[in-house]
């Protein structure tokens, strides 16, 4: 038995099924606890027994969550016994082994009661009963609110003469022939001389002691109230966010332009930052022609001589290439541009811009008082649901003795007596707003769409940027170098960059992108060189650029040859001088004296700091190694007779790469792929030393210029998780959302996979065919 | 289109003869007997072939994997506008030496060359040549079809694209032209736009010489084409080897001696990488020089 390897084979297929369980228990565990948050749970109105006469004592709605036994102290074990004794233990309050039993209920009301969990041992509770009056409230803040419909009214605040007195109390006619109760109370606050102020409280629908049935009138008038108060609620946040965001946008562009011409003009007058003259230029732009006219003329003639043609079409696109060098480095020093700043044009500018301000800030004063009117109307509108002791919601936990605004609820669901549809349509809704709204009130309501979008568009620009790097990394550990120490350690160097922890690259991250990079694009360098060294370094570099070109033409085995016949010590020098014009290059960058960076003249950081940009490059450099290893294997994989097929049609080694390599490669590069979108969308770590917020006020995207903001904080779902589960003001109440947050993250991870393999498929059955 | 071919009737006598000797002391062969005996040899390379005008000349060519050699000496001339068949056991170094012809050694590590091969009286082993353009100059089909993965049409024309040309419709001139010489046109004609990979193994090979001979070469080099083919496929690869080998020199490696007799205008039999002899394929097949020709084209050998 041994000899056949049973065992063995039982213990594989052991191991397998234990792994499977592993995964099908964890899928299943997110699927079922993340669907079911969003399910609607009736609502208690739970009275406990007074413990000690047993009459009904005090009462509290709430949604039950779970039963749990416990251990109760000894004070509470003897109660139980006591109870048990006097034969007054209700029913079903012991678990099967007679261990006691409680229940947490969701109580919300956070504002009042502090806590919005509570636990209550069942011996404890005199009844349970499910009144169809009760309602819960997703509010805009403070979590939720349980009460029963009392009253809609409307709230204004009015002057009336010290003289006159105030009718605290009274019945007034309204339209439809209804009266209504109007009361009224003096408050502080500011009146006019003689006058004083009122609070005038107007009740649209009342619920009365007297009419059990009362509720529903006030429930129906609040529904209609809620959906306009909702409406203006939205216009007013856009008018804020969008109208009053665009405003403010340009005063501060505005402002910026007016330090950046004042800085253009102290570095005019200091004059050590003085152009190059016109001559130069001259000679830059005729040479840039002449290389042009070189080689089209070289082009042409190797036509006419009937040479093969790719070789001689690379030399006026190296020509055009030179010449667009050229130009940008003249456009850097714009010998045709405006004259300096000089002090009349800098108090031209200043005063253009100032208009321009003063212009915007009519502008802003103008949707301010829109705004204002629109707040007025909501503030007026009130309504007050009630807890089981009487108190309502209020407006805020520092004025308790104001119901609250009729817009400060997102969503008022009646679970009791409802039907199944009602509570498909109520967990559907959610559904809805979860995906497509905004997080609100810490991040524990409202939905996660700024989320959803981050989270992709970070795997999106991620792999764009990993994978022509990994190909490029890749092709050239394989096809290119000669295989020897220096390739196997570079390739043991890539399998541990895997390996490293990936909080490594977050500070690597945020040190390199962020600080370094980020602060150059901001500010530029920070101790740039003067400008005619700087062009003597940058003619250094060009001949350490020509002589490597030269001395790799000369290294180069003839086209076709095994690299065996590369002449070795040439080739080691060639890499020399490329590392050398590298790091010359690099340096000529980095101290640029032509570069003052992108936003020097604003006053905070704009790439300088944590953004979507670094988070991706971060990531992307995390997973790298994965596609370079899954890009050398694929390309190991094609097969030598088509590699063969191609020499042997006279195609060259770039050729045979760029024709017949990478097309059969692309299977194996989308794995590659595949596998870093899966790491990188899953990461967290370092995602919060580079990017990643707990909320970002604006997504990386938007309609103005330049419409991919890539030096934005953006939300991740992963960081999201973690934020919901330990950083929640209340994590209790966060729970729920976090198993949704973290199915959806499962959810978004296998739909990216999922796409990516597809592609993967239809590119492999392009490359099989369909038969033989 | 049925052709008929050449020498036909002599080898088919020879080779279909019941003929091995059981038991009996082996015979003595003169030139494998020395090569066996690793001591130099001198192949019959017959005076007919004196009269012919050499495309390809090896002078002495010699050819190291590493440090093992595979080819010794070889000193042949490939006559223009002719079948010249290589046959021999497997091993012995057939297709090494059509691929020292376009240089595909080069891809090997390690190989080096000695003595000369020249194309048209120009060496192709020598420093300045670029071997890309020498590429051009010659087709190549493979023992198994290696159609690329992409469509018939760019498999066809791929020898032009990689040359640099753009313009379409030199480019469908030329695929049309090919598969028809080809005799693959009437099959792919409407689905020039598919993958070559859907072909059948014949059709496949068949492209493959459509694309060897895109470009115009001047030498066809055929490694065992039909060794992947059924018998009717290889039927229809020999017409059509047949066909062009009126407008294109030909070098075919095989290992059927059928094939050999009926496709070729001279035939070489090579032997652990020297020549042993060489003529026309009537004169090795129906009276060699040599008692290891006539072993081995009648089976009796190898
Ligand atoms: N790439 C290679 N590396 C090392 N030895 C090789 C290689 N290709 C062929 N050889 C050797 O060269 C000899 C001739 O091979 P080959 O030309 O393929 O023979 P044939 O085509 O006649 O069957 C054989 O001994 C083979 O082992
Ligand atoms: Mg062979």
């Amino acid at each position: 038995m041994t000899a056949r390897g049973e065992p063995a084979v039982w213990l594989m297929g052991l191991a397998l099924t234990v792994s499977l369980v592993a995964i099908a228990l964890l899928v299943g565990l997110v699927a079922y606890e993340g669907a079911r948050t969003f399910w609607p749970r009736p609502i208690h109105l739970v009275t406990l027994a007074d413990r000690a006469t047993d009459a009904p004592g005090a009462a509290f709605l709430g949604l039950p969550m779970k039963e749990e036994a416990y251990d109760p102290g000894d004070e509470a074990a003897a109660e139980i016994e006591a109870l048990r004794q006097r034969g007054a233990l209700p029913e079903g309050s012991l678990d099967a082994d007679g261990r006691p039993l409680r229940r947490q209920y969701r109580v919300g009301n956070r504002e009042l009661t502090g806590v919005p969990f509570r636990w209550v041992p069942l011996y404890e509770i005199a009844s349970v009963e499910t009144p169809p009056s009760a309602v819960l409230l997703e509010r805009w803040a403070w979590g939720v609110w349980v009460g029963t419909p009392r009253a809609l009214l409307l709230q204004d605040e009015i002057e009336v003469p010290k003289d006159q007195p105030i009718v605290e109390e009274e019945w007034i006619e309204a339209a439809g022939g209804r009266s209504v109760r109007v009361t009224r109370r003096e408050i502080e606050g500011p009146a006019g001389e003689g006058m004083r102020r009122v609070r005038e409280r107007r009740y649209l629908a009342e619920a009365t002691p007297e009419d059990p049935e009362g509720w529903r009138r006030v429930w129906d008038a609040f529904l209609a109230s809620h959906g306009v108060a909702s409406a203006r609620l939205a216009q007013i946040r856009s008018l804020s966010r969008y109208d009053m965001g665009r405003v403010n946008d340009r005063i501060n562009d505005a402002t910026i332009e007016i330090l950046r011409a004042k800085q253009e003009a102290l570095k005019a007058a200091d004059g050590s930052r003085r152009r190059a003259g016109w001559g130069l230029w001259s000679v830059i732009a005729v040479s840039a022609f002449g290389a042009v006219c070189g080689a089209f003329a070289l082009g042409r003639k190797a036509r006419a001589l009937e040479f093969s043609r790719p070789k001689f079409v690379v030399w006026p696109r190296a020509a055009w290439c030179v010449a667009a060098l050229l130009l940008l480095a003249a456009w850097t020093e714009r010998p045709w541009g405006e004259s300096v700043m000089t002090p009349q044009r800098l108090a031209e500018v200043i005063g253009e811009q100032e208009s321009m301000i003063a212009g915007l800030q009519r502008e802003y004063a103008e949707v301010e008082s829109r705004i204002r009117e629109l707040e007025s109307q909501d503030a007026r509108e009130r309504v007050e649901f009630v807890q089981a002791d009487g108190r309502f919601a209020p407006v805020s936990q520092s004025s308790l003795d104001e119901p609250m605004r009729v817009s400060q609820v997102v969503r008022a669901v009646k679970p009791n007596g409802g039907s199944t549809g009602e509570a498909v349509g109520v967990y559907l809704a959610r559904w809805g707003e979860f995906l497509s709204g905004d997080p609100r009130d810490a991040n524990t309501e409202g939905g996660v769409f700024p989320v959803i979008f981050g989270t992709v568009m970070m795997t999106m620009l991620l792999s764009i940027i990993v994978v022509p790097f990994g190909i490029v990394a890749a092709l050239y550990l394989r096809e290119y170098a000669r295989q020897g120490a220096v390739t196997s350690i570079l390739r043991i160097a890539i399998n541990n960059l895997a390996g490293v922890p990936s909080i490594v690259f977050g500070m690597f991250g945020l040190a390199f992108f962020c600080v370094t990079v980020g602060k150059y694009i901001d500010r530029g360098p920070e101790a740039p060189i003067e400008r005619g060294g700087w062009w003597w370094l940058a003619a250094g570099a060009a001949i350490l650029v020509a002589g490597a070109l030269v001395m790799a033409v000369m290294a180069r085995p003839a086209p076709g040859c095994s690299p065996q016949r590369r002449h070795a010590m040439m080739g080691w020098a060639v890499s020399i001088l490329w590392v050398a014009a590298a790091a010359l290059a690099v340096y000529l960058v980095a101290r640029t004296p032509y570069f003052d960076g992108f936003f020097s003249a604003k006053p905070g950081p704009t790439f300088g700091t944590r953004g979507i940009l670094w988070a991706s490059l971060t990531l992307a450099l995390l997973t790298l190694p994965v596609v370079i290893v899954a890009t050398e294997e694929a390309v190991a994989a094609v097969p030598r007779s088509m590699r063969e097929g191609s020499y042997g049609c006279g195609a060259s080694k770039w050729q045979t790469i760029r024709r017949i390599v990478l097309p059969g490669a692309m299977p194996g590069i989308m794995t590659g792929m595949i596998l870093a979108m899966a790491r990188g969308a899953g990461e967290v770590a370092p995602l919060m030393f580079v990017g990643a917020m707990k909320q970002a006020p604006k997504l990386p995207v938007s309609l103005d210029w330049p419409f991919l903001h890539a030096e934005r904080s953006f939300m991740h779902l992963g960081f999201h998780i973690y934020d919901l589960g330990f950083q929640a003001p209340d994590s209790e109440a966060a729970r729920p959302l976090v198993w949704t947050t973290t199915l959806l993250l499962l959810a978004i991870v296998v739909f990216l996979n999922l796409s990516a393999i597809l592609i993967r498929a239809r590119l492999r059955a392009k490359n099989r065919g369909s038969a033989v | 289109m049925i052709t008929e071919p050449k020498n036909q009737g002599a080898s088919i006598k020879r080779i279909t003869m019941p003929g091995s000797v059981v038991g009996g002391a082996p015979p003595a062969y003169r030139v494998i007997d020395a090569i066996r005996r690793n001591e130099p040899s001198t192949p019959e390379v017959h005076d007919t072939l004196d009269r012919e005008e050499a495309v390809v000349e090896m002078k002495n060519f010699c050819l190291w994997y590493g440090s093992t050699q595979a080819l010794f000496e070889i000193s042949m001339k490939i006559s223009r506008g002719k079948v010249t068949a290589l046959i021999g056991p497997s091993g012995c170094g057939k297709s090494t030496l059509l691929r020292s012809v376009n240089r595909l050694n080069d891809l090997v590590d390690g190989v080096r060359v000695r003595g000369g091969m020249l194309l048209n009286s120009d060496p192709i082993y020598a420093p300045h040549v670029d071997v890309i353009d020498l590429r051009k100059r010659l087709g190549m089909v493979f023992q198994k079809p290696n159609p690329f993965p992409m469509s018939i049409f760019e498999n066809v024309i791929y020898p032009l694209r990689v040359d640099g040309e753009r313009r379409r419709g030199v480019l469908k001139d030329a695929a049309e032209r090919c598969l028809k010489s080809a005799a693959l046109w009437d099959e792919v004609k409407d689905r020039l736009d598919e993958s070559a990979l859907g072909l059948s193994g014949g059709q496949q090979q068949r492209l493959c010489i459509a694309r060897a001979i895109v470009a115009e070469p001047e030498v066809l080099l055929l490694d065992e084409p039909c060794s992947a083919l059924d018998p009717i496929a290889t039927l229809r690869i020999e017409e059509l080897i047949h066909e062009i080998s009126e407008r294109y020199t030909v070098l075919i490696v095989t290992h059927n001696m059928q094939q050999a007799a009926r496709v070729s205008d001279f035939t070489a039999l090579m032997y652990l990488g020297r020549l042993v002899e060489y003529g026309r394929t009537a004169d090795i097949f129906q009276n060699p020089r040599l008692r290891e020709t006539e072993d081995y084209v009648t089976g009796r050998f190898g």
